[in-house]
């Protein structure tokens, strides 16, 4: 409360004044839920981006201003993220915005952030189908985590039935339908492919579980693939482990369960599942190691890192790059600069932002570990980040480039742009 | 690299070192490097020739290599390529050995060398290729790992090694595990028809998913088509095209793939070709206004192929003659036709003992699962159920119990202490809990159901949020003793986790708790009493206050028990107790308000219910949890005081 009088009096202040060339301080827009069920993912943000706002200050900020950050609470309510991002934008005049982390929130600020032409850096791993002009997606496109780790699953692991549980909303749904068509176009019949959603915070998992271990009957092997999301998978893994299925037997590659989510679990059932993200906190670089040193000195011994940090990490830097390469923190103008922006990761290489405002970046196959985290196994090539999925017929067509063509979705048959504004 | 320098510079101070610099002659190393960069790979596609080439080296040292690379010790030189195996000394420092002579090289920084991470594909071929190492290895404990590799990636080569290796076994365990494993082995590798036959009519009746996944692939069938069905013993089943098993486009596929058939082509496709060939008002001499019927053109297009300027293809009347002039039929592709037909009989047989298992294995899931939502609801049961509040905030005490569970797990180690304590420290928490809440709040608005709804439901948001903000709202372990770990395997599609069994244990435990204390107590007496009539109760002596306090405790307390048994099995978090708020209403109101036979009843059929449904649907959870709540609310319809209704005056009151 003292926060929001305090803003309020900096803002009647501000606004007093004449106008500068450039107006300082450089406001930052922090969305990110600070209570409700996403609290847990999203603080660990925010706390994220206060650390780069103190770190970039004390770097002397960026074209000679201070940077400030404008926390705002939109408490895991997914109407409250599209009124707090107004209220950022056109209140605090924010000139950029890191925030959301589920999908349905993104949608709910995305005609928002359109219409008052703003900035967002969304962080997380996402389902695709979807470019903004205004959003720049930092997190994996499906291409970028699901495919990579199936294709592992297939060359790697020789599995050739495969069980995809997902919960029950957009995200799971939309991979999953992805992965059954990229299956099917790799040759494995859809008698092999074993589909089940579960409600958010399910917990009764003996009989898929079952189900699962059925699957083995006529002698192929099977993997599972989890977009499971948060605490169900407690009671999944645990349900797994007295089965007495061992990673050996039969592998599960989860798209959601990362270092944080692992902090509450005991793992050494788990030992040998495997995650795909673009960054685990284990990758044995310098900068990575400083990185990890800087949050646990900030944030306590026992605090992780995890994927998304990493993504508003090479946001931010990019951002400012970006906007020190056009002299300006004006949207367009730092949009503008933003295409082939390049900023080392955390786990080594470079990641590089593309036209489709995508990232293109390794992709990581890590193994549990008892001690809660990930051996980096495997390592693919740079992966450039793709808006519309090559694996499903309907947006196979699309593709999305604001440099060039201008157009997020762009039809390459009737080579016509679908639209410019986003209609979810 | 001064590091490095420092460290090799106090090495060679402090220590009499026999060599820094490593044999890069030795005869296993130079092996290594000849297949140096498919090791550093260690990709499951192009790995098999280094494994051989190790496995068969006959090297002393071939063995070490394989199990430290399979358990991630080797390291490569990133600039020399040497292999070397390691043990990390810190997260920068490794000490490295050299293989040839096992001696040992020195410390180095991690930096210059790479350590290799065979993914578990990869050691699991390395495992296969250890076999032969392990299978006679005095180590029990190795010949284990041996049979478990054999099980996970079986190869020809295992049969013969194994059939070695049975007789000398003493370890009685093992030594079936063998003999299943060579039966198995021979059905997939066995030399002789007859031999194979053997072993398979072995496994009459067998439950094991490892049978089946053995016998399975040799039934296997492939579709094929003639003019007339051939006299051959590997033929079986005629199917027809446009049935289920086979699909008219599948089937024709298959005449297309033997070559009895030509391509089809697509209406459109056939529309294009006729159009681009055109020529006066006519194509192949057909007027095009006459092109007006499917056969028209079909004859047109028959004709431009006949004349060489189209390519042949079939039209919808070829693939329907076609279809109707060939008879379909399966064969067997996975083994010889005797062995395939003597798999099919013991599979069938074994099909239906599966389909037994299943029901049986599903019927422990229900049980289970309905033991659950009868411990969630007996304090419901009590609440709701005897004193007729409706406490919204019900699932609040079963987390608030889960939570004092976890807090007892952080100040007592030892897991089955911790449960033990945590058991009644939830019980007495949770009573106070309830006896604060009812001082507080219910006792101002007996008779009034609507405020009470309004208030415990307040409550039970305010509660969810203080959990939160005390514990966060990442879910938090509450581990089983590890006596509890696992599961009673019965067979292989029979199986309960224990922590299940004591689920339903506590369950049975709470109703004859609940049982004594209603029937055999001076407080059940007195509970009763208040219920049915409280005015008279009142005049009898008894203070209705105090029971009613007492009653909501006893209930709020049961309800914290529920709480640490629920968090055993699934999770605890903030939000826990909404997930079964609704079950446990669901289960009181159907069982029959005010008797608990009634909720015992009750939770059966929702757990029976909802794993049925699951059963019917497996592919959507959330589905089934939809139509059982449709359901109840029609079986509300028929019965709208549930299963055992109250009768006389206890329904009145």
């Amino acid at each position: 409360m003292n926060k929001l009088t305090l803003a309020a009096a900096a803002l009647l202040s501000i606004a007093a004044l004449p106008a500068l060339a450039q107006d300082c301080p450089i406001k930052v827009g922090v969305l990110h839920s600070l209570s409700g069920t996403m609290a847990i993912s999203e603080t660990t943000l925010k706390d994220t981006m206060e650390m780069l706002v103190e770190q970039q200050n004390a770097a002397g900020g960026v074209l000679g201003c201070e940077l400030e950050a404008v926390v705002v609470d939109p408490a895991s309510d997914w109407p409250l993220f599209a009124e707090k991002a107004r209220e950022l934008l056109s209140v605090h005049e924010v000139d950029v915005i890191f925030g959301n982390w589920t999908s349905v929130s993104r949608k709910s600020v995305l005609p928002v952030i359109e219409e008052l032409n703003g900035l967002l850096f969304y962080p997380v791993q996402y389902e695709g189908e979807e470019s903004s002009k205004n959003v720049f997606y930092t997190g994996a496109a499906p291409n970028q985590q699901a495919i990579p780790a199936t294709d592992y699953f297939l060359e790697e692991l020789g599995v050739e039935k495969f069980a995809l549980l997902g919960t029950d909303y957009v995200y799971p749904r939309t991979t999953n339908n992805i992965l059954e068509s990229y299956l099917k176009s790799k040759g494995i019949a859809a008698d092999d492919i074993f589909v089940n959603y579960t409600p958010f915070g399910h917990s009764d998992w003996s009989k898929i579980v079952a189900d699962v271990t059925a699957l083995g009957a006529d002698g192929k092997k099977v993997g599972v693939i989890s977009t499971i999301n948060g605490d169900a998978n407690v009671g999944f893994y645990k349900e797994l482990a007295a089965a007495g299925i061992s990673a050996d037997d039969i592998p599960v590659v989860a798209f959601s369960v990362g270092e944080e989510e692992l902090s509450g679990l005991d793992t050494s059932n788990l030992v040998g599942h495997l995650a795909a993200w673009n960054y685990f906190q284990s990758a044995d670089t310098e900068a990575n190691d400083a990185w990890v040193a800087a949050w646990k000195e900030r944030m306590g011994e026992e605090r992780v890192t995890n994927d998304p940090m990493e993504a508003h990490y090479i946001g931010f830097n990019m951002w400012v790059n970006a906007a020190t390469a056009a002299g300006s923190t004006e949207v367009d103008a730092v949009r503008t600069a933003m295409y082939g922006q390049e900023f080392p990761n955390l786990t080594g290489g470079t990641a590089v932002m593309l036209p489709n405002h995508h990232l293109a970046k390794p992709v990581l196959i890590g193994e549990i570990q008892e001690d809660g985290q990930f051996d980096i196994i495997s390592e693919t090539d740079v992966v450039p980040g793709d808006a519309w999925t090559d694996f499903l017929p309907e947006s196979a067509v699309l593709v999305s480039d604001w440099q060039e063509l201008g157009c997020g979705m762009y039809n390459t048959q009737t080579e016509s742009c679908v639209q410019l504004k986003s209609n979810y | 690299m001064t590091r490095f320098l420092t460290i090799a510079m106090i090495w060679v101070c402090a220590l009499v070192v026999p060599t820094l610099a490593q044999d890069a002659d030795a005869p296993i190393q130079k092996l290594l490097q000849e297949h140096g960069d498919i090791i550093a790979k260690s990709s499951r596609k192009t790995i098999a020739p280094a494994i051989d080439a190790l496995a068969t080296s006959g090297m002393p040292e071939a063995l070490a290599v394989l199990e430290r690379w399979q358990s991630k010790e080797v390291w490569r030189h990133k600039e020399t390529g040497l292999f070397v195996w390691a043990e990390e000394i810190d997260r920068d420092t490794i000490r490295i050995f050299d293989f040839a002579g096992d001696a040992q090289i020195g410390e180095a920084v991690d930096k210059d060398y790479k350590q290799l991470k065979p993914n578990s594909g990869v050691r699991g071929m390395i495992g296969a290729a250890l076999v032969q190492f392990q299978l006679n290895d005095p180590d029990p404990v190795n010949r284990l790992k041996a049979l478990t590799a054999i099980e996970r990636d079986p190869e020809a080569s295992h049969l013969l090694a194994l059939r070695g290796a049975v007789e000398t076994e003493d370890d009685p365990a093992l030594k079936i595990r063998k003999e299943r494993l060579e039966r198995l082995l021979t059905i997939r590798y066995g030399e002789t028809d007859a031999e194979r036959i053997e072993a398979i009519e072995g496994f009459q009746g067998d439950l094991g998913v490892d049978a089946r996944a053995a016998l399975n692939p040799l039934v296997r069938t492939k579709v094929e088509a003639a003019t007339v069905l051939p006299d051959a013993p590997d033929v079986v089943g005629v199917v027809t095209p446009g049935s289920d098993a086979l699909s008219r486009e599948a089937a024709f596929a298959t005449l297309v793939e033997a070559g009895l058939a030509a391509q089809p082509i697509s209406r459109g496709d056939q529309r294009a070709a006729l159009v681009a060939n055109i020529s006066n008002g006519a194509v192949a001499g057909i007027q095009v206004a006459d092109l007006n019927s499917e056969a028209s053109r079909d004859l047109a297009y028959a004709e431009l192929a006949r004349q060489g300027l189209v390519e042949a293809a079939a039209t919808q009347s070829d693939i329907d003659a076609a279809l109707d002039s060939h008879v379909f039929y399966g064969r067997f592709i996975g083994a010889p036709p005797n062995v395939a037909l003597a798999a099919g009989t013991v599979l069938g047989g074994i099909e239906n003992k599966v389909g037994f298992n299943q029901t049986i294995d599903l019927a422990l899931d229900a049980l289970s699962l309905g033991s659950i939502y009868f411990l969630a609801a007996i304090g419901l049961a009590i609440t709701f159920g005897v004193m007729r509040v409706i406490n919204m905030a019900h699932g609040e005490f079963i987390m608030m119990g889960a939570y004092t569970g976890f807090v007892v797990q952080q100040i007592i180690p030892d897991y089955t202490i911790s449960i033990l304590v945590a058991l009644p420290t939830a019980f007495i928490v949770t009573f106070l809990a309830g006896v604060a809440m009812e001082r507080l709040v219910i006792r101002w608005l007996y008779h009034r159901p609507l405020e009470t709804l309004l208030a415990t439901f307040g409550i039970s948001i305010a509660l969810q949020q203080i959990a939160k903000n005390i514990f966060g709202t990442q879910a938090r372990p509450l581990t089983s003793p590890d006596w509890l770990d696992g599961s009673l395997v019965i067979n292989d599609i029979v199986a309960i986790s224990y922590i299940r069994i004591a689920i339903f244990v506590l369950a049975l435990m709470f109703l004859a708790l609940f049982l004594f204390v209603m029937n055999r107590t001076r407080l059940g007496l007195e509970v009763r009493a208040v219920t049915q009539n409280p005015r008279m109760a009142a005049s009898m002596g008894i203070n209705p206050d105090r029971i009613n306090m007492l009653t909501f405790g006893f209930g709020s307390g049961i309800a914290g028990i529920a709480g640490v048994a629920i968090g055993l099995y699934a999770k605890v978090t903030s939000e826990m107790g909404a997930d079964y708020i609704v079950q446990s209403f669901m289960t009181v109101v159907v069982g029959g308000v005010g008797n608990i036979w009634g909720t015992l009843l009750g939770a059966t059929l929702v757990g029976t219910l909802q794993k049925s449904i699951e059963w019917l649907n497996p592919s959507n959870t959330l589905a089934a949890q939809t139509y059982m709540i449709l359901f109840i609310i029609l079986f509300i319809q028929f019965r709208p005081r549930g299963i055992i209704a109250l009768k006389g005056r206890a329904a009145e009151a």
